[in-house]
Formats: C-alpha cells, sequence, structure tokens
C-alpha cells in the first residue's frame, strides 16, 4: 500500500488532557492562598476556616454523590434528571432503617431505595425508550409522593417522629485522621501567611471525618478506576457514545445501560443516606434540590469524575460558607468572585474576545461595587448563595463541554448500520 | 470454484419483511472461501438488509444460513462474531470521541485486555496489513480513509475469515479505492473471504472473483466478471442501461448569478482557516462543480452561502443582489435550493410524514403557506406532485420518511428543492448513496433545470459525476480554492490527484 499522503494532514497526538498531580497541588494552593489573602483583606474569618471546611466536605459528598449517579447513567448515554427523587427515596430509605437498626442499616437501605428510583427509570427509558426527561421528572414526582406517604406512614406516633419527620438517626462513627490532624490544628493556630490557611484546610478535612465520607471518595475513585480502566466501563461508555456501534461488537447495550442506571440511582441513594447522616434525622424536603445541583456539578466537570468533585466542592464551600456567618463570609466572597471575573476578563480581552471580556468585565466591577458599598450580605440572599453559584458556574464555564454523544438518545436493538 | 470445495457462506431462502416493506424473498447466495465475492443491486434492493441478517444484527423471517457447512442462527452480531463473520458498515460504527484502541478492543476485551497488550496487537495488525495507524489516536481527529481501515482492523481484531463490506467505496476518493482493493486482495491472498457490498458496478467487475445480483429484495443471478460488462449487470440490476451523467451541450450564459469574493471562515476551535478568501462566480445555465477530498471545507462553504454561518469578509452576491447579511429563509425565498450532504441531519425530519418533510424551507412560501399560516392542503396536493413527477416510490404522502429507501427520500428532497423556481441550486452529493435507477433520473432533473437557466453549484465525491455534469470544476484543498481544471479533459486519475495537493492539471 502506498503511503497515504492525500490524508488532510491533521493533528493525530493524543488531545485527551492528561492529569497531573503536580497542577492539582499548584491549584489547591492557588485556591488556599487566595481564600487567605481574601480573610487578611476582609477579615471574614470563616472564609478559610477549619469548621467551614469541615462543613463544606459535608456539603459536598451528597452533591457530588448525586453527581457520581448523573456521570454514571449519562455515561451509558441516559439523562437522568431523576436523581433528586432518587436521592429523596434515599433519604426516606436512610430514616426508615437508620432509626430502627443503626447507620449501617441506614447506608443499606439508602442505596437500595435509591437503586429502586433507578430500576423505575431505566424501565421507563432502557426498556420502553420513554424520552428521558419525561421519565426523570415522573420519577421525581414518585420519589417525592412515595417518600411523603411512607414517611406519614412508618413514622408518625413514633418517638421523636412525625410524618415529616422520623425518629432520630444515629450517625456514622467519625475519627480524626492521625497526625494530620492535629498538625493542620498547630498550623491554624500560627499566624503565618498561607500556613495558617492552609492548616485550617488541613484540619477541616481530616479532624471528624465520617466513615460514610470515606464510603463516598471510595465510590468516587472506584467509579473513575470501573469507568476508565476496565472492559465493563468501556462498554458502559461506548453505550453513551454510539450504542448502535457497540451494538454491531456484540455488546448486549441493554445490560450496561441498565447496569449503569441502577448505579446511578444507588449513588444518589447514597447521597441521600449522607444527608440524614448529617442532620441525624430523616426531614421532609430534606435534599433542597441536591439532585439537581449534583447533575449542574457533573455538567461543570465536563461527565468527568474529577471536574465532578471540583464542582461539587465549589458548590459544597459555597453552602457551607452561609450557615458560617453567613451575611458576612457571602459579602467577603463577593470580593473574590469580583476580582476573580475581572482577571477572567483581562484573560478574555488579551485572547481578542471583546464581548465575553466586557460582559465578565461587567459582572465583576459590579460585584466589587457591591462589596465596598455594603457591609454584609442580608440572609435573605445568602441562603441562595449555593444556587446562584451553580448559575454563574454553569453559565460562565460550560462554553467548551462535551457530553456523550449519544446522550438522551433513544436506543432500540437491531437499527445499527 | 468446483463443487468439492467447502462453502464459506450459503444462504437459503432468506426472507425479511418489515411493516409495509419486504426486504428479502428467497435470496439464496453461495460465497467461496478465499474469494471476494460482490453482491450488487440498487439501494432499497435488500442488499444491506441481508447483509445485517448475515451478521446478526436482524433476524431473517425465514430460510437458514450456513457458515462454513455448519448451519448456524444468530441471536446477536456476537454470535456472528464468534462463527468469525466480520463487518464494515456502511455507516461507520465508530465513536468519535473514542480512541482507536478503544474502538478496537471495545467487545473483544478478552482477547487482549484492553491496555499494552491490546495496542502491540493494533500495531502487528496495522503493519501486517499495511496500514498506518495510530492506535492513540482520537477516531474524531481521523479522516475517512483511516476511520474506514479502523473498521477494518476491528474486523481483523476479532480473528474474523469472513468480512463483509458494506458499500466501502462510496465514501473515498479513487486513490484511496485503489489502496482499499490492494487491501481486499491482501485479505484474499490470507485466505480471508470477502462479501463486497457496491452499486458501482467497473469497480465490482475490477475486485470481484464472483458478482451476485439482487432486485427487489431477491437474488437474480450469480455472474463471473470475465463473462459480463457492466451494462449486462446494469440490465441485471434495474433492466435498464447504465446511464451517464454527461451533458450533451453547453448552456452557459454570460449573466453572472451568483458571486461570491473574499469569503472566509475561522475555526471556533481555534484550528486551521476553514475557508480563505473564496471567490467564484456561476453564470446562469452553468454548472460549477467543486473538487475535493471530504473536510477541505466544501460543507462550511455551502453553509456559507445558505447563511448557516456568517463569514466575516467578503461579500456574496445573487443576480446582483447583495445577500451576505440575509438570513436563510431570505435567501431561500430569493430562489437558492439545497440538496444538503446529509440528507438524514439536514434535509428531512424522518419521522415525520412526506408532506410535512415538503414544507421544510418553504414554509413561508406558496404552496406550503398562505396568509402566513401553513397550508396542508396545498402542501399535501404540492407533495403528491412531486411523488409523482421525480417517481417517488412510497405507498403515500403519509409515509414517514425513515420508511423510504435513500434513493426515494433524495428524490423527494430534489423535488422538493426544484420547486418554487430556484435560480440557484447548491446540490452537495446529490446522488450519494442512491442506486442507478434514482442516479439518473436525478442527473436528468439537474439537466433540464440547467437549460432553463438554472446556475448550480455541485459538490460531489462521485468524480464520474462531477466531470460529467460541470462545465468548470474548481479544486478545493484546505478551505481554499487552488485550482481549476477543464471537465472535458480532465480525467478521474487527474482530478483525484489535484485533490490531493499534488499539480493541477493544465
Amino acid at each position: 500500500m502506498s503511503t497515504p499522503t492525500h490524508e488532510v494532514p491533521r493533528d493525530e497526538t493524543v488531545t485527551r488532557s492528561r492529569f497531573s498531580w503536580g497542577w492539582l497541588l499548584i491549584g489547591i494552593a492557588g485556591v488556599i492562598l487566595a481564600l487567605g489573602a481574601l480573610r487578611t483583606v476582609t477579615g471574614a474569618d470563616d472564609v478559610a476556616s477549619a469548621g467551614t471546611m469541615g462543613a463544606a466536605v459535608r456539603a459536598a459528598m451528597p452533591i457530588a454523590l448525586a453527581g457520581l449517579g448523573g456521570l454514571w447513567a449519562e455515561r451509558a448515554g441516559v439523562v437522568n434528571i431523576g436523581l433528586e427523587g432518587m436521592m429523596i427515596l434515599g433519604t426516606f430509605g436512610a430514616g426508615f432503617a437508620g432509626y430502627q437498626w443503626g447507620p449501617w442499616a441506614a447506608l443499606a437501605f439508602a442505596v437500595f431505595m435509591g437503586t429502586v428510583g433507578g430500576l423505575i427509570h431505566a424501565i421507563a427509558t432502557v426498556g420502553f425508550g420513554v424520552d428521558h426527561i419525561v421519565s426523570g421528572v415522573a420519577v421525581n414526582i414518585i420519589g417525592l409522593g412515595a417518600a411523603q406517604y411512607l414517611a406519614a406512614l412508618t413514622f408518625t406516633g413514633k418517638p421523636g417522629g412525625g410524618p415529616t419527620q422520623s425518629p432520630p438517626v444515629e450517625r456514622m462513627p467519625t475519627f480524626d485522621i492521625p497526625g494530620l490532624s492535629w498538625a493542620g490544628r498547630e498550623l491554624a493556630q500560627t499566624d503565618l501567611v498561607f500556613l495558617t490557611d492552609a492548616g485550617a484546610v488541613l484540619a477541616g478535612l481530616t479532624t471528624r471525618v465520617s466513615l460514610l465520607t470515606v464510603i463516598g471518595l471510595a465510590c468516587i475513585v472506584g467509579t473513575w478506576l470501573l469507568l476508565w480502566h476496565t472492559s465493563f466501563g468501556l462498554r458502559v461508555r461506548a453505550c453513551g457514545e454510539n450504542p448502535q456501534s457497540a451494538e454491531t461488537l456484540g455488546v448486549n447495550v441493554y445490560l450496561y445501560k441498565y447496569s449503569a442506571v441502577l448505579a446511578s440511582g444507588a449513588m444518589a441513594g447514597l447521597g441521600g443516606a449522607f444527608l440524614v447522616d448529617d442532620a441525624s434525622v430523616y426531614r421532609d424536603g430534606q435534599t433542597g434540590g441536591r439532585g439537581y445541583i449534583g447533575l449542574a456539578a457533573m455538567i461543570f466537570g465536563n461527565w468527568r469524575p474529577g471536574g465532578l468533585v471540583a464542582g461539587a466542592g465549589l458548590f459544597g464551600y459555597t453552602d457551607a460558607l452561609r450557615l458560617r456567618r453567613g451575611g458576612e463570609s457571602v459579602h467577603a466572597l463577593l470580593l473574590l468572585i469580583g476580582v476573580g471575573l475581572i482577571a477572567l476578563a483581562v484573560w478574555w480581552l488579551w485572547k481578542r474576545k471583546v464581548a465575553q471580556a466586557g460582559v465578565t468585565a461587567a459582572f465583576g466591577v459590579g460585584l466589587v461595587v457591591l462589596h465596598l458599598a455594603t457591609d454584609s450580605v442580608p440572609s435573605d440572599f445568602t441562603g441562595m448563595t449555593p444556587f446562584i453559584a451553580t448559575l454563574l458556574v454553569l453559565g460562565l464555564a460550560s462554553q467548551r463541554l462535551r457530553m456523550p454523544k449519544a446522550d438522551g438518545q433513544r436506543y432500540r436493538r437491531g437499527e445499527a448500520g | 470454484m468446483s463443487d468439492e470445495t467447502p462453502v464459506a457462506v450459503r444462504l437459503t431462502g432468506i426472507g425479511k419483511r418489515f411493516p409495509g416493506v419486504i426486504a428479502n424473498d428467497d435470496v439464496n447466495l453461495t460465497v467461496h472461501p478465499g474469494t471476494v465475492h460482490a453482491v450488487v443491486g440498487e439501494n432499497g434492493a435488500g442488499k444491506s438488509t441481508l447483509m445485517k441478517i448475515l451478521y446478526g444484527v436482524q433476524a431473517p423471517d425465514s430460510g437458514t444460513i450456513e457458515v462454513e457447512g455448519n448451519q448456524v442462527s444468530f441471536s446477536s452480531p456476537a454470535d456472528a462474531i464468534d462463527v468469525g463473520i466480520g463487518m464494515v458498515f456502511q455507516h461507520f460504527q465508530l465513536a468519535d470521541n473514542f480512541t482507536v484502541l478503544e474502538n478496537i478492543v471495545l467487545g473483544a476485551e478478552k482477547l487482549h485486555g484492553t491496555g499494552e497488550r491490546a495496542r502491540r496487537r493494533i500495531r502487528e495488525l496495522a503493519s501486517a496489513y499495511g496500514f498506518a495507524i495510530n492506535p492513540d489516536a482520537l477516531v474524531e481527529h481521523l479522516g475517512v480513509g483511516a476511520r474506514q481501515r479502523v473498521e477494518i482492523l476491528k474486523v481483523l481484531y476479532r480473528g474474523a475469515r469472513i468480512i463483509i463490506l458494506d458499500e466501502p467505496t462510496a465514501v473515498l476518493v479513487p486513490q484511496e479505492v485503489d489502496e482499499l482493493f490492494d487491501n481486499l486482495r491482501e485479505l484474499k491472498a490470507e485466505g480471508l473471504t470477502v462479501i463486497f457490498i457496491s452499486h458501482k458496478l467497473d469497480e465490482v467487475l475490477k475486485v470481484a472473483d464472483e458478482i451476485t445480483v439482487i432486485r427487489r429484495g431477491t437474488t437474480v443471478d450469480t455472474v463471473v466478471p470475465a463473462d459480463v460488462t457492466a451494462r449486462d449487470l446494469a440490465t441485471l440490476m434495474v433492466g435498464s442501461e447504465l446511464p451517464s451523467p454527461a451533458t450533451e451541450v453547453s448552456t452557459v450564459t454570460d449573466q453572472v448569478l451568483l458571486e461570491v469574493s473574499g469569503v472566509g471562515l475561522v475555526d471556533p476551535h481555534g484550528g486551521r482557516d476553514l475557508l480563505t478568501d473564496i471567490r467564484f462566480t456561476i453564470h446562469r445555465g452553468e454548472v460549477l462543480g467543486i473538487a475535493g477530498v471530504e473536510g477541505n471545507g466544501q460543507s462550511e462553504l455551502v453553509e456559507v452561502i445558505m447563511g448557516i454561518r456568517h463569514s466575516p469578509a467578503g461579500t456574496i452576491r445573487l443576480a446582483g443582489r447583495e445577500i451576505s447579511d440575509e438570513s436563510t429563509t431570505r435567501r431561500r425565498e430569493t430562489g437558492i435550493g439545497y440538496i444538503p450532504e446529509d440528507r438524514h441531519r439536514h434535509g428531512l425530519l424522518l419521522d415525520s410524514p412526506l408532506w410535512e418533510n415538503r414544507i421544510l424551507g418553504h414554509q413561508t412560501r406558496p404552496p406550503c403557506s398562505r396568509r402566513g399560516f401553513i397550508d396542508r392542503a396545498g402542501a399535501r396536493a404540492d407533495t403528491e406532485r412531486i411523488v409523482t413527477s421525480y417517481d417517488v416510490r412510497t405507498p403515500g404522502i403519509d409515509t414517514h420518511a425513515r420508511a423510504l429507501s435513500g434513493g426515494n427520500q433524495q428524490k423527494l428532497i430534489v423535488g422538493r428543492e426544484m420547486s418554487g423556481d430556484p435560480v440557484l441550486l447548491i446540490a452537495a452529493h446529490p446522488t450519494r448513496g442512491v442506486d442507478v435507477g434514482a442516479q439518473a433520473a436525478i442527473w436528468d432533473h439537474i439537466k433540464t433545470a440547467r437549460r432553463k437557466g438554472l446556475a448550480v453549484l455541485l459538490i460531489s465525491a462521485d468524480l464520474d459525476e462531477l466531470i460529467g455534469l460541470s462545465d468548470r470544476i474548481a479544486v478545493m484543498l484546505r478551505g481554499a480554492l487552488v485550482g481549476e481544471v477543464d471537465p472535458r479533459t480532465v480525467t478521474p486519475t487527474q482530478l483525484g490527484s489535484a485533490m490531493t495537493g499534488a499539480e493541477v492539471p493544465a
């Protein structure tokens, strides 16, 4: 065969971004440095305190798990807007089993209930080819209704329980990571640039860590390994990219789609267990839209686990911040975001994207002015922080995202070729 | 081919019905091992359905399949792969966002894993058959020819002994076709059996050892290439003579109809410019052909003229009036007809009835629209007209577009775009994936309209079509028009090498 000179010359090098620990560390250090500077400038101590960081992790985990659920489903080509409903089922499951048989039963039952939600979604979308959004919304409604009905049925009259609340649930044991936790606390006591804040962050992440957090982290790492480093994962992702192609290679697409959507439900259910564990009680409306925010975190993370964790961390942090002297902390955050947006605008200007630079600069300047003109953000608005962060981040970051190609499309066997 | 040699594949009495359509009826096919066996027939004759049955994608309603002497029945392609059958589909079955390696090992992870061993095995296979393929390249970055080689590697990786190629040459330029045929001969030399689906008769005669003709879902005859000519095969296929795209006399006038000057387009993803300083004119009654390897800016050029993409520079004038800032709808209203390159993605709503498809792009004009509302009766009546005068074979105008064969879908689009008396027709691959009969009909319609003063911008990968229909041919390479050739003197081979950047023939 002659050399294929007629091919249009294109860059055939591997263009996937390679994960690098170096960049990760630089990024984390940058974030800590920025928060430390913000703390020094504004005097809002809670923007980088150990307490905030611990709360941020607890707030981020349910979002990350919901996002992980979204990742499983969407990588297999099923859009899962029903995560919220599956999460609600998970919270009921955790409450129901948790107050009777303890935290491990709560975990198992939450996963089971979430999986049931996933099964409904899988049967509708994969089995019957129902539109994924329609089915997902239905799952949300069913999840909410079922949880409320079952809660009223099982919790009413129990000690400490009622129609909208379960009896108290025992929490998973927590532990301090030896050495790190102590070192972090010691560092946080000092008054050094950067090291103080790094210590606070370290202490926040390593003190009173719940076993559940460890399990959640294991799920994230496990998902990454399973989806990107096994043949099972290759097949699941093939179903999301091009199910017809997978079919022509003898892959049973239905099987992998079902597995992935069930896993999706299980993850969302586990996210529900987190919420119950954190509050040590099941409460009606406990999820508060975290299923949707998880989905947003996943989209922000470009359908990758690493990005998803970053997105969940961001939402978890803003969520935690509003609880830690919210008025003052969120007010301080405005300055950071404002300055960040102005920096972004400069970068865009340098890239000659004038329109984007203009809009971004306008928002940035607006936020800085708002920060300078006020002393505190009213509590009516601090509660909105995570949601506004969701909107902002998706609006600014979702420029070059790539979803699985066959995501949301109906698949029928025998239509390949 | 004596009777004693064991048969590679024997299909007996295969039948397959879809709602309203008989795709296959009593198909009999015998393929001998170590040969290239061609299956030819018009589009919609049932070739692809037959091959999907042989590959286990669809189950036959009746008949038996024998592979190497054993009767088999497939419930999924996995079963077919197990007995050593592999298939390269007409529309490539590749996940764009996966690497070559991932695409190849998918479904066959047990053979060599998914890591270094698999990579080594792919390199071995690639060098054994002379394929230049980097296992870690993303498929979306590969050209058409390379994608096809990935598809063939997929099949070889699984150790297939019987390889089905469904219309493999439809997307290739002549040089690539020759390379493919060299590859096929090597495969044959290794003792593999190749089943080759096509409707391009000259290619079939060049490469096949035996040819089976399918017409209207059933096998008509099996012949040896030495005994037949292309004309004989065409008669077997359609019962009529081989059509020719050649136009008789020039109808070019001196009135400029379309004038494109200085049009460019930047890659939004930051790559090389998609179009650079494009300038050309088309006169009334003239067909300007654009030759080029796919992906060199032809699609973008069409989209700029249609107003789907906007060129930051340059002007486009239609009949003297500048249209550069007008919307696509407005441009269509002023008389641009458009046959898109991918009829499934851009030309049709597959799950809508034909009469609704008739309205697309004409929603603001009679007969589809009256006083701002859709005129159902008018649209339906006009669809009937198109179906009759363009010979669209369909049960009725309420049939969904998906149920029609490619040729009939294309005839409907041509009929739609020719209605409303366009002054300019942009035809991107007007006869791609269309059978001989429909091809002749579409060519005739373009020729007739040209005689009446229609200007045509023709983009085609079929070089015979390009040379036959065009009055002038411009060669496009990397987003720029690099030269012009005279269709009266140029040969397909010369044109093919001009398209790849070699010297443009005088």
